[in-house]
Parts: C-alpha cells; structure tokens; sequence
C-alpha cells in the first residue's frame, strides 16, 4: 500500500448533466466527459497511453479517438451491464499495473431512451413463456426482493421512503442531478405505486450521462495532482449458486447468497480495511429497497439496524456514514455504463474536499463504491486519499 | 396438463394434471425449475424429471399495476393489476401468478397450483400455471 510508485490514483474526474441528453449522440456525450475529466487533470488527450470504456448501447466506445484524437492508443472496449463503469475502471487501472503506461482514462456512457430497459427471454438463456406470461419485469423482481427483505429483518416501509427523500434531498444541491426537486417522506411514500411497496419514486429510471477518469500510476499522479485519490482496491465477482437476482423463474429455499457480499469482502482485504474505515460511501439504489439492502450486504452496517439508521439521518450527508451523497440512481436515474463512474467521481471529488453538491463535513479520507446488477455482478472499489 | 393448450408443455408434470415439473439432482439434491439438464451447482448431469409439490405458501409478492411491454401477450380486453409472488414449494421457490389478484396477500398465505388462461389465440384459449389462494390452510 505505500510504494506510491506501484499505485494508481484518480486525477482527473469530468461528468456530464444526468437527465435528457435526446439530441446529443451517444459518442458526443461520452467525448464531453472526457475532455472535462483531461480539463480536471490538466492534460491533453495526446498525453493518455491507454483507455477503457463502455456503454449498455449500441455505439462503439473504441471509436471515441476519432472525436478526441486518433493518436493510436490502444482502447479496451467492456461490456457488463450495470457493472460497466466499474470493469472500465478495473481495465484501465490494471493496464497501468502491467506497464501499459502512466496515465489512463476510463469512461462510461449511456443515452437511454425513455423507458428503455426491455429484455427478451432468449438473452438470458431462459425459454419464451416467462416473457409471454408477463414475468421479464425487472421492477417486479425489485419489489419482492424489498418485501421479503423487510419481512425478514422487521423494517417498515417507511424507511424506503426514507432512503428515497434522502436521495433528492442530496441531488438538490447537486447541479449535475438529474431528479433535484425534493419530496417529503410522506410525498415519496403516498406517490403511484408501481409494484407494491415500491412506489415511482422509490425507482431509478433510465437516462442519459457519461463519465470519465483519467487515472496516473505512481510519482506522476502527484506531478499531475496536488490530491490525487489512491485506488486501493477494485473487485468484481460474478453470482454464485444460490444467490437472488432478476429473471428468476425459481429460487433455492433458505439463505441467497449475494456477489455484493464477495465483491466488498474482497476490495476490503485487497485495500487492507476495514468497512468500519469507511467516511463517506456510495451504493447501488436501483431502487430504495435496494440501498437497503447493500447497506448491510456490503458489511458497512448490520442487517436489521437499517430502520434505526435511517429515522436518526445516520446515512444523511452529516451523518456517521454518508451514503450516496449525490443523489444515487434514484435521483440520478441510470445511464447504465455511466453510473458505476458516477458513483467513483462523487466519492474523488468528496475526498478532495471539492464536492458538486453537499460536502460531507471533517475531510473523509476513506471512501467505497458498490455497484450491483443483472444478470448478478457487482464491483466494488475502495478509495484513499492518503 | 392434459388437453388444454398451454404456453410451455415442458412446465408440467405429465401425469400428475395439478403439478409442476422440475428436475432434481442425483448428487447433490438440488431442484430446478423448469427442467434443466445440468445442475447449476454441482455440475452433474443429467439431472431426473421431479415433480413438484402440488401447495405451498406464498414467499414473497408484489402487483403488476401496468401491462407488461412486449414480449408479454396481454389477455383480451382491458389490464387490471395482477399479482405475482415466489411460493415456496418446499424443496424449491417458483414464480407465478397469485390468485384472486386483488387480494391483499400476505407472506406465508396458503397456496395451490392451477391452470388458468393466459392469452387468447384463434384456435383458442392458451393456458399457463398460477397459484391460486388456499382459504384455511395452514402454511
């Protein structure tokens, strides 16, 4: 963890408005990110020896040199659902590790037209029937995931409107947020129910934003950077048997194991902490359910005490532990190459005392990201402004 | 399941017209469903044709308010909300359909496996599998 020259840091962080981008091209968005990140970084795109980069749609993120400069790099393009950003961030960070190079970017991005997400049956390998019959609903699985979830560990509904009050609270302050209009608990929780007890605003809905990193090893990230933000860990691990995750026809009976769980455990023995380090931290809200949820499945707070938490603000950006400082997804909506970055960009910028919107008080030096999606992925990063 | 045209013969058990059908693995226990070939834990294969129990009780649920997007195929005439749960079946969870749709269900109620329509096609009404409420039974 010391040798600084071994490390990688974030230096740079740009990010477009989240929200309607309808008459932006998806590789217009995507360049604009990352001139502002070189901008942020104080570099040229001629000065980046390797970059990854994805999106959930139909663009090539490889043919983003000829917008920002056809300087031969070589471009890893990724593509892993709501785990993109991460796994871009994973590549490009460990290109620098094997000597590709001493500055990468990595940059993620989505145009989502308005309800998209549609999935058909055959992409996930299961047979027509579960789709005709009106079961391939993503938020369907969202909503039992919450109520079994709160049934198992005595939590009221109420402290999913908590979590989303919280989020627009956040994103008020936040210019780059998509949802900024704040909603009382009461507003949150009296609003249409889509599937009970998940109402509108207790979801993230798909829209449009990119994000990039420009990421230095070693000694150059200090040239570059007066607080460059050290990378101490990123895992990303796939489902194993047993776990709970969307499309689901049936499940096994007893315990579901998360990747959530394996991935935090593993970026916090890779960083050399402890979730309890942790100041300030950001979690995959797909809906409120779930940063309920990964509250606990990341280790950050123990199952059960989410109810406690919640009604005493303890998640609040003055609270013991702040999560999702910027508003999440579900003010952020879900651009689905672009949100894992979203969530790293809050937390650089949180640590080097510089946030958008609300800045968590006392200097946190320790921040965590955790992203989660289909078909059963998550990523997680630990980072440090040492 | 008889007679009835349905939306995927393979999801049920041929002589047993109120049950499931799964398939278990010889070596480690494990229940599928639908049927499946190799087991998704221990990698055996194949896995043997196994029945499913015939009543459960519900897991979890929610209720669809809007219609579905495509591929869904809509009954005729116009939506109502349906609702939907995971039933525990003893030795697997499967999803469905809960019946009545309105009613207020509660984890743990009492269910049964029935046949219902689920679209309706030229030559006729096309049947899927749902669960339908138990009344008195104890879970």
């Amino acid at each position: 963890m010391s040798g600084r020259s071994e490390n990688v840091y974030v230096v740079g962080v740009g990010m477009t408005r989240f929200g309607r981008h309808d008459d932006v091209a998806d590789l217009d968005l995507a360049s604009a990110s990352v001139r502002d990140a070189l901008g942020d970084a104080g570099i040229a795109w001629s000065d980046v020896d390797v970059a990854a980069g994805g999106t959930n749609g139909e663009t090539k993120p490889d043919n983003l040199p000829t917008y920002l400069g056809l300087t031969g790099l070589p471009f890893v393009t990724v593509r892993n659902g709501c785990a993109t950003g991460g796994v871009a961030m994973l590549t490009a960070a460990n290109a620098l590790r094997t000597g590709a190079g001493d500055i990468a970017v990595a940059v993620g991005y989505d145009n989502h037209a308005r309800g998209a997400f549609n999935s058909s049956p055959a992409r996930y390998g299961i047979a027509d029937w579960y789709g005709e019959t009106g079961m391939m609903v993503t938020t369907q699985y969202f909503a039992m995931k919450a109520r079994r979830y709160l049934h198992d560990y005595g939590i009221s509904e109420q402290t999913l409107g908590r979590v989303s009050a919280k989020a627009f609270a956040n994103a008020a302050d936040n210019p780059l947020a998509w949802r900024r209009d704040p909603l009382t608990v009461d507003q949150v929780m009296t609003a249409d129910m889509v599937n009970p007890p998940l109402t509108r605003y207790m979801f993230c809905a798909p829209d449009a934003g990119a994000v990039a990193l420009v990421l230095a090893r070693g000694d150059r990230a200090f040239d570059l950077c007066d607080s460059p933000v050290r990378l101490a860990a990123i895992s990303l691990r796939g489902r194993r048997f047993g776990s709970f995750e969307v499309f689901s026809p049936w499940l096994i009976p007893g315990d579901h194991l998360s990747p959530t769980v394996d991935a935090a455990a593993s970026a916090f023995a890779m960083a050399g902490l402890a979730p309890s380090d942790v100041q300030v931290a950001q979690l995959q809200d797909t809906d409120s359910g779930a940063e309920i949820i990964h509250m606990a499945e990341t280790g950050l707070f123990a199952h059960g005490d989410q109810e406690k938490l919640l009604s005493e603000g303890a998640t609040e950006v003055d609270g013991t532990l702040p999560v999702n400082t910027d508003g999440g997804l579900l003010a952020n909506g879900e651009p689905v190459g672009a949100s894992g970055l979203r969530q790293v960009h809050e937390i650089v910028r949180q640590l080097q005392g510089r946030a958008l919107g609300r800045q968590v008080p006392n200097g946190p030096r320790v921040g965590f990201t955790h992203v989660y999606g289909a078909p059963g992925i998550s990523a997680c990063s630990v980072l440090v402004r040492d | 399941m008889t007679n009835q045209r349905v939306v995927d013969p393979s999801l049920f058990a041929p002589d047993h017209p109120d049950c499931l059908a799964g398939a278990r693995c010889g070596e480690c226990g494990t229940v599928v469903f639908p049927a499946q070939d190799g087991c998704p834990r221990c990698s055996h294969r194949p896995m043997q044709a196994h029945v499913l129990a015939s009543s459960g009780v519900v897991w979890t649920w929610t209720r669809q308010q809007f219609a579905p997007k495509p591929p869904y195929r809509p009954a005729s005439g116009p939506w109502t909300p349906k609702a939907i749960g995971y039933v525990d079946l003893g030795d697997v969870l499967v999803e469905g359909w809960l019946l009545p749709a309105d009613r207020d269900w509660v984890i743990d109620d009492a269910v049964r496996v029935t046949v219902v329509p689920a679209w309706t096609e030229e030559s006729g009404d096309v049947h899927t599998f749902a669960f339908e409420h138990v009344e008195g039974a104890q879970s």
